[in-house]
């Protein structure tokens, strides 16, 4: 079977407008171009390209069942985008088509203080969500750095990472269940067996995880049901400075096992990353050419457990040779961890300061692995920025990576900067290039692609069967099952040869 | 590049019927030529980053939850129009969806780390200003907005009151003419809010100030240029200048924040250093009030929360006085909800949303107002008398708290108003209550 596309036609339109009322169906020329992309950097120079042809903002489970349908009918690309903060490209449209923008399903349905679980509309970003679950006393921990801008719907899409999540779990732990529209148009309630605030079953398969971090390819999540939480009486991040990479990446494993249950994450940043921040960071200017590399950690929970955690944690920072770097670089950098470490004007173009776009590489690497990898990925980032000024290198990030622990593997981030207004053919191509070398050092270590933001465009997606093996025949096969069109989000990790062989 | 095609069956989709294009092609092409060539490198800065924490904090963008609503979708359509994807026709639209409140601007990252080394702190407020000035330029605009312009130029004032009368509300108050201070009253406070100018001119004589009124006081022009026409601003703002001029003005009070920002944000771009000095009354009752000046005595036995008028906090910075006013008056339960907490917050009654979206303006006020319920205050207080019109509206519309001015609670407390009805409501089973 080929798959071929409709555009949106007048038909489309119609019935778009007949389901939503015209002023929730967006055709305008602005209104389509902003939605082409997200932060994952973006090919300026052929904008036009890659606009979606339409934009629908649906309410309801119903009306997304409506659009849904119509698409699978009349054969018409769908693409969710949700807060539109991916770091991968997950809800730019390939193909054009649908956009579902879902940020008006933002309701919250029920808080439930016996059970301790929310359910909501999955478009609420967490912020707000906290806000309205703070007379509670709850929270719902999942904390990206996007968290003031990130809505649980891309959250869910993505099978996002959280900097807590060592302490709390990330997206994958803490969404019990969810109400999915399926690409055909049926509604599938996924939890882990049945009831919608059951948190452990083994009846059946464990189906929920299909539906978190599917990229927008099998469905869009229209409600969600959320673990809870006591809210943190205390918190207590401290940050070590280390006078070599070496130094910092040793003692990084005593933190991570310290046995201290309310540890909530480990940050090591490499000497390029300090290198990066000395550059223009008021808290970072001051520090001496001896600090190389920092330990960041953090513990959250009871107020004596935080208390204990937080002389275990002084502890080890000394026995390691690390200086602390006090209570107001420890605690405002900590609070400002959301939004501090991606500013455009802290690119460099050949030491020009100009306004740089982030890519930020998320591969998922063992302890052991992690020194190879950073120097393999600084030798690729650096022989490209000798040969194109729109690239700079912003030095690398590595976090625990795991749930309920500090051991096991990484998130390690790369950071790069990157010239979109001055993007052309051939630089992208070298972008394209340079993401596709640093994936392979991740495969080459034996890690994986992605620890949370995914792996679907061009530079890694074509390393993904390398990376999956027989998995990756299983995706084809389910998205068929489920997609049978290919209409969900086509174009996506290469999940259209799921359609090549001729049938259909 | 060329305008994006239309998909098939857009005109399925109606344009908004409010704006009007008079002008031809060339005139809107120029127009956008010469908006995208101002604020491209602005409109990259943003876009090179394009996280989008300015979203959620966005008044407009709670209730719209539309992303071309919002500092993002403002920015990335100028670098489209850069592009020359998307003209001024298209793009024209969508900016009335800001009331001008600022709290993108404080929210950005850019602002927040590289706002002072590298001066580059994002000012939506100015590219939405310039966009809409840009279309009606070339002939683009809104009929509402047209119309209530020419209404402002034809009355002098935004209320269509009679000009003869824009001092009335002073008839029996025996105020001079000039003078070193001058009090600028406003439109609004002057036809409709008119307890507001009477409890400051009263708190002012109280406390040994002298105020005079202008000769001939005009519209301050800021909407009109809020809302791009430039034009009728400049004509506002010279007589405006020139009155005070002729009055020997050393220094101008003003009772509303959106006159306030006027007067010293954009007379200083049209005039330079005019040599006048313009207040906020909250600076000046609250510098009263630490000196002695004047006293709050009685005690006003009532609960009261307090709305930051966007102009003063966000624009600002000014928050601390209005609080402290408050918590000078004797007997007044203030239940704060912090100035940072509000930058999310908004009447809606700013940047001409109110006479373009009346909709929107009026849920931006429902949730501003749904926000103040859960406190349990007996009165929503501010210092700004175009929010606390529009959400004294909606409230009434709601069964929801009165909203006051913070000088008419200070005039009750100074002995110098009597107690309004809604306060014997309120304070009807409190005790002690005037
Ligand atoms: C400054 C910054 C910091 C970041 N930090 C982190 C971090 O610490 N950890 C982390 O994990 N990520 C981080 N990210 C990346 C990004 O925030 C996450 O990937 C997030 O999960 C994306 O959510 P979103 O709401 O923006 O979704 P979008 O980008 O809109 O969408 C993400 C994916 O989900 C799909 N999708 C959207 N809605 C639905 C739906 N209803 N049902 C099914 N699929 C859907 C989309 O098609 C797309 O494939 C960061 C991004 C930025 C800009």
């Amino acid at each position: 079977m080929t798959m071929t596309y409709e555009g949106v036609n007048r038909q489309a339109v119609a019935e778009l407008v007949d389901v939503l009322g015209a002023e929730r169906v967006v055709v305008t020329p602005q209104g389509r171009l902003i939605r082409a992309m997200v932060p994952a950097p973006f090919p300026f120079h052929r904008w036009a390209d890659e606009a979606p042809e339409i934009a629908v903002l649906p309410e309801t489970t119903d009306e997304v069942v409506a659009i849904v349908k119509l698409a699978n009918r009349l054969r018409i690309p769908i693409v969710p985008r949700a807060g539109a903060t991916g770091l991968n490209d997950g809800a730019k449209p390939n193909r054009g088509g649908i956009v579902v923008d879902t940020k008006r399903m933002n309701k919250v349905l029920e808080i439930d203080t016996t059970d301790w679980t929310v359910t909501i509309q999955p478009s609420i970003n967490m912020l707000k969500l906290n806000e309205r679950l703070a007379p509670y006393g709850v929270w719902y921990p999942d904390d990206p750095a996007s968290y003031p801008v990130s809505i649980v719907s891309g959250r869910i899409g993505t099978g996002g990472w959280s900097l807590l999540g060592s302490r709390y779990g990330h997206v994958r732990d803490n969404v019990i269940s969810m109400e999915v529209v399926l690409p055909t148009g049926e509604v599938l309630e996924v939890g882990q067996g049945g009831g919608r605030k059951i948190r452990h079953s083994s009846t059946g398969y464990r189906l929920k995880d299909l539906f978190l971090g599917h990229q927008g390819t099998l469905g869009i999540a229209t409600q969600a049901t959320l673990e809870l939480y006591p809210r943190p009486e205390a918190e207590f991040p401290a940050f070590f400075g280390y006078e070599s990479f070496d130094a910092g990446y040793r003692a990084m494993q005593p933190f991570c096992r310290s046995n201290l249950a309310t540890l909530a994450g480990v940050i090591l940043f490499d000497e390029r990353k300090v290198q990066y921040l000395r550059r223009d960071d008021e808290a970072y200017i001051p520090e001496p050419e001896s600090l190389q590399s920092i330990v960041a950690v953090a513990a959250y929970g009871s107020e004596g457990e935080v208390a204990a955690a937080r002389d275990r944690l002084m502890r080890i920072g000394a026995e390691t040779g690390g200086r602390y770097l006090g209570e107001e670089l420890s605690e405002l950098d900590w609070a400002s961890r959301h939004d501090r470490y991606a500013t455009p004007l802290h690119g460099r173009s050949r030491d020009r300061a100009v306004h740089m776009s982030w890519h930020c590489e998320d591969a998922a690497i063992t302890y052991s692995q992690l020194p190879f990898v950073k120097q393999r990925w600084h030798e690729i980032a650096d022989r490209y920025i000798a040969e194109h000024e729109v690239f700079d290198n912003w030095g690398m990030f590595f976090y625990t990576n795991n749930a309920y622990k500090g051991w096991g593997d990484f998130l390690v981030e790369i950071d790069i900067g990157i010239w979109e207004q001055r993007l052309d053919e051939d630089s992208w191509r070298a972008w394209t290039n340079l993401k596709r070398e640093i994936t392979q050092v991740s495969l080459d270590a034996g890690g994986s692609i992605s620890a949370c933001h995914g792996a679907t465009r061009e530079g890694e997606v074509e390393l993904v069967p390398a990376e999956l093996g027989g998995q990756f025949d299983l995706m084809l096969k389910l998205k068929r099952m489920l997609d049978p069109n290919n209409i969900m989000n086509p174009g996506k990790y290469l999940l259209d040869q799921a359609y090549e062989d001729g049938e259909g | 590049m060329t305008r994006i095609p239309d998909v098939e069956g857009s005109d399925l989709v109606p344009r908004d019927p409010d704006v009007l294009s008079i002008g031809d092609r060339a005139a809107a092409e120029a127009a956008t030529r010469k908006l995208a060539e101002g604020y491209e490198d602005r409109a990259w800065g943003c876009m090179s980053s394009r996280h989008k924490f300015c979203r959620e904090p966005c008044p407009v963008y709670q209730v719209t939850r539309n992303e071309q609503h919002t500092s993002y979708g403002f920015h990335a359509t100028v670098a489209a129009m850069s592009q020359g994807l998307v003209d001024l026709e298209d793009a024209y639209e969508q900016y009335a969806y800001c009331t001008q409140c600022g709290a993108c601007e404080l929210r950005c990252p850019n602002t927040l780390f590289t706002g002072d080394f590298y001066r580059n702190r994002t000012q939506l407020v100015q590219l939405v200003k310039a966009v809409r000035a840009a279309g009606v330029e070339a002939g683009i605009e809104r009929g509402s907005w047209k119309r209530w312009n020419d209404d402002t130029v034809t009355f002098r004032n935004e209320m269509q009151g009679d000009p003869a009368q824009v001092a009335g509300w002073a008839d029996d108050l025996d105020l001079p003419r000039g003078g070193e201070t001058i009090l600028f009253c406003d439109c609004m406070a002057a036809y409709r809010q008119t307890k507001v100018p009477r409890a400051v001119s009263m708190l002012l004589r109280e406390a040994g100030v002298e105020v005079g009124l202008m000769n001939d006081q005009w519209c301050c022009g800021g909407p009109a240029l809020e809302m791009g026409y430039t034009d009728i601003y400049e004509q506002f703002a010279r007589h405006n200048l020139e009155d005070w001029r002729a009055a020997g003005a050393k220094r101008v009070v003003t009772l509303d924040p959106h006159d306030y920002i006027t007067f010293v944000e954009d007379y200083p771009r049209l005039f330079g250093d005019y040599g006048i000095e313009v207040l906020h009354i909250t600076d000046l009752l609250a510098e009263l009030i630490e000196q002695g000046k004047l006293r709050l005595e009685r005690p006003i036995p009532v609960s009261v929360t307090y709305h930051d008028p966007c102009r003063l906090n966000k624009r600002r910075g000014i928050w601390e006085s209005p609080r402290k006013i408050l918590r000078a008056i004797p007997g007044l339960d203030f239940r704060d909800v912090d100035h940072v907490t509000q930058w999310a917050m908004c009447s809606g009654a700013g940047g001409g949303l109110p006479v373009a979206l009346p909709d929107v303006a009026e849920k931006v006020a429902r949730n501003r107002l749904d926000a103040a319920a859960p406190i349990g205050a007996d009165v929503l207080a501010s210092a700004c008398v175009w929010a606390e019109d529009h959400l004294e509206r909606v409230a009434a519309a709601d069964g929801q708290m009165p909203v006051v001015d913070i000088t008419v609670l200070a005039a009750m407390s100074a002995g110098l108003l009597e107690a309004e009805p809604w306060l014997a409501e309120v304070g009807r089973n409190r005790e002690g209550a005037p």
